[in-house]
C-alpha cells in the first residue's frame, strides 16, 4: 500500500522536474537557441590549415574559377581533368599578342605572355567536377584555381553555389562569339605593309 | 448571444417560431464555427512555437507579413490551411466509402456541439442548459463513434489499431473525468454551468478567489485528475497512443488527407477548447476575475475565461513537449488503478466536507 503512494509521489515529482526543465528552456530561448536561419545567417567558416605551407597549396576546394583574360588556351587543364568536365575551344589568333577590341580579347596576359589563341569557349561543368585540384597545377599562367584560400582577396570563397537547374552548374568563362566575330578572326584584315 | 435570447427577440418582431429557431441557431452557430477555425489557427501556431522554444529551436519563421522571411512566421498556419484545402482529396479504393466520408463530420459535430454549452461570459453562451456539464461530457463521446468509423472504413491496419486504442482510451478516461467533475457539481449543487460559476464568486479569507479548486483539498486533487483525464480524452501526448507516430504512422488518420484531415485537426483543437472550458468553468471560477471584486463585467468575463482556457491549453502543450508517450498497459494502469480510486475517494471526501464544514 505504501508502495502505491510512493509511486504516485515519485511520478508527480519526476513529471514536475521534467516540466521545470522544458519551462526553463522555453523562457531562455533567446540564449539557448541553436537554429541559424540559413540564407540570412551562416555558421562562421572554420579556419583551415592543411599542407606544409598553407600559402603554397591552394587547398581550399570550393569552386573552380578561370581568369579568362590570362588564359592562353593551352588546353593543359582540359587534359589534366580526370572527369573531363573542362571543355575548351580555341581559334588561332590572327596576330600573336595583339588585342582584338571587337571581341574583348586582350593580347597579353598579366604575366606578359603573348597569346597565340583566342579562347572561344571555356566551360567547366561543376556538377561533374570532383574537386581533385589537378587542373590547377599544370596551368602556366596560374589562371585556373579554386576560389578562396590564398587568393580569397581576389575571389571570395563560394562553397554553396547552388542552382535550381543542373544546366546552371556549367560555368561559362569565355565570352561567347557570334559567327560574325568568328569570321573576323578567321579572315583577318590584310595588314598594310609599310 | 444565447439562443433563447435571440428567440425572445424574434418573438417581439413577429410570430414565426420555427423560422426564428432556425435563424437563432444559425446566428449563434456561425461565431462558434469562426471561433473553432480561429482557435485551430492560433493554437497550431502557438503549439509549433511552444514546441520549438522548449527544444531550443525557433519554429516557423518563413511565412509572415512581408511574405518570405517575414515576421516570426505569423502567417504560417494560413499557408498550411491553404495547402490543406487545395490538396488532393484521396479516398482509398478498398475503403468503405460512405463511412470514410462521414467520419470527419461526425467527429466535427462532436466537437462543435460541445462548444455550444461553453460559458464564455456571463451573457455569452450559446445554450444555457440545466444539465450543461452532463451535456458536454455526453457530447464529447460522440467523437469516439467517428474515430471508430474512420479507423474501420480506412481498411488499414494502422487505422484500425489506432481507432481501437482510441476508443478504449476515451471510454476509460471518461470515467475518472466524470467522477471528478461530480465534485464541483456536489459543491455547487447544480449542473448548470452559469450557476456553477456564480457559486464561485467572492473570496476565501479575502485573499484567494473562491474557486472550487481552492475550496478544499479534495477539489484540488479532483481538478488535476479531471484535467489529466481531459488531456487523455483529447488524444494528446502523453496519451497519444491512438496516433502514435512511431508505431501507427498517424493512427486512425492515416488514410485521410486534405480537407478531411483538416476537419480532424479542427475538431481535435476545439476539443481541447471544450475540455479546458469545462475545467475552467468547473474548477477555476469560469469568467470570475482572479482578483475578487475587481474587473467583474461581461467583457472582462470573456477576457478572464479565455485567458484561463488559453493557459490550460498552454499547459496541455507543455505536457506534450515534456512527457514521453505511455504504453497501452501503463495508460490503463493509470486510469483504472490510480485515477478511479482517487476520484471515488474524492467524492466521498467532498461529501464529508460538505456535511461537516459546509
Amino acid at each position: 500500500m505504501s508502495k502505491y503512494f510512493t509511486n504516485i509521489y515519485e511520478t508527480v515529482n519526476t513529471l514536475w522536474t521534467g516540466m521545470r526543465i522544458t519551462w526553463r528552456h522555453m523562457i531562455h530561448i533567446k540564449r539557448d537557441n541553436v537554429t541559424l536561419q540559413y540564407p540570412e545567417e551562416r555558421w562562421p567558416r572554420p579556419e583551415r590549415n592543411i599542407g606544409f605551407d598553407h600559402k603554397d597549396y591552394n587547398v581550399i576546394r570550393s569552386r573552380l574559377h578561370v581568369d579568362i583574360d590570362d588564359c592562353i588556351g593551352c588546353l593543359k587543364c582540359e587534359r589534366a581533368c580526370p572527369v573531363d568536365c573542362i571543355t575548351i575551344n580555341t581559334i588561332k589568333a590572327p596576330n600573336r599578342g595583339e588585342d582584338i577590341s571587337d571581341i574583348g580579347h586582350t593580347g597579353e596576359t598579366s604575366n606578359g605572355t603573348k597569346k597565340a589563341m583566342v579562347v572561344s569557349r571555356f566551360t567547366i561543368d561543376m556538377s561533374e567536377c570532383c574537386y581533385c585540384n589537378l587542373c590547377v597545377y599544370p596551368c602556366p599562367e596560374e589562371c585556373i584555381f579554386m576560389v578562396g584560400g590564398p587568393n580569397s582577396s581576389k575571389h571570395p570563397i563560394d562553397y554553396e553555389f547552388s542552382q535550381f537547374d543542373r544546366k546552371d552548374l556549367i560555368y561559362q568563362f569565355a565570352k561567347k562569339l557570334t559567327p560574325d566575330q568568328k569570321k573576323t578572326i578567321d579572315d583577318p584584315k590584310p595588314e598594310v605593309e609599310a | 448571444m444565447t439562443v433563447d435570447f435571440l428567440m425572445d427577440w424574434f418573438a417581439t418582431i413577429g410570430d414565426f417560431p420555427i423560422l426564428a429557431f432556425i435563424l437563432a441557431v444559425i446566428i449563434s452557430g456561425i461565431p462558434l464555427f469562426l471561433l473553432m477555425a480561429l482557435n485551430a489557427m492560433v493554437a497550431v501556431y502557438a503549439e509549433r512555437k511552444v514546441s520549438a522554444f522548449m527544444m531550443d529551436r525557433i519554429g516557423p519563421m518563413g511565412q509572415g507579413p512581408g511574405l518570405h522571411a517575414g515576421k516570426w512566421g505569423l502567417l504560417q498556419t494560413v499557408a498550411d490551411a491553404i495547402k490543406l484545402l487545395i490538396k488532393e482529396d484521396t479516398i482509398p479504393q478498398k475503403s468503405d466509402k460512405l463511412l470514410f466520408k462521414m467520419a470527419p463530420f461526425i467527429i466535427f459535430i462532436g466537437a462543435f456541439l460541445g462548444l455550444a454549452a461553453v460559458p464564455f461570459s456571463s451573457s455569452l453562451q450559446v445554450a444555457d442548459f440545466n444539465v450543461g456539464v452532463f451535456y458536454i461530457i455526453a457530447v464529447g463521446s460522440i467523437g469516439v463513434i467517428g474515430i471508430i468509423m474512420a479507423g474501420w472504413s480506412s481498411n488499414n491496419k494502422w487505422s484500425l489499431y489506432g481507432a481501437m486504442r482510441s476508443a478504449a482510451q476515451i471510454i476509460s478516461y471518461e470515467i475518472p473525468a466524470g467522477l471528478s467533475i461530480i465534485v464541483p457539481i456536489m459543491m455547487a449543487g447544480t449542473m448548470n454551468l452559469q450557476t456553477m460559476i456564480q457559486f464561485q464568486s467572492g473570496s476565501i479569507w479575502g485573499i484567494l478567489p473562491n474557486w472550487i479548486i481552492f475550496n478544499n483539498p479534495f477539489t484540488f486533487l479532483a481538478f488535476f485528475i479531471f484535467f489529466i483525464s481531459a488531456v487523455a480524452e483529447t488524444n494528446r501526448t502523453p496519451f497519444d497512443i491512438p496516433e502514435a507516430e512511431s508505431e501507427l504512422v498517424a493512427g486512425w488518420m492515416t488514410e485521410y488527407s486534405g480537407f478531411r484531415w483538416a476537419v480532424f485537426f479542427l475538431s481535435e483543437y476545439s476539443n481541447m477548447l471544450v475540455v479546458s472550458g469545462l475545467a475552467v468553468a468547473g474548477f477555476l471560477g469560469g469568467w470570475q476575475s482572479p482578483i475578487p471584486g475587481m474587473f467583474d463585467s461581461p467583457g472582462w468575463g470573456l477576457f478572464w475565461f479565455m485567458g484561463k482556457v488559453i493557459f490550460l491549453i498552454f499547459v496541455m502543450m507543455w505536457f506534450r513537449w515534456t512527457f514521453p508517450r505511455l504504453r497501452v498497459d501503463q495508460l490503463m494502469h493509470v486510469c483504472w488503478k490510480v485515477f478511479i480510486p482517487i476520484a471515488m475517494f474524492n467524492i466521498f471526501g467532498v461529501g464529508i466536507w460538505k456535511l461537516i464544514i459546509g
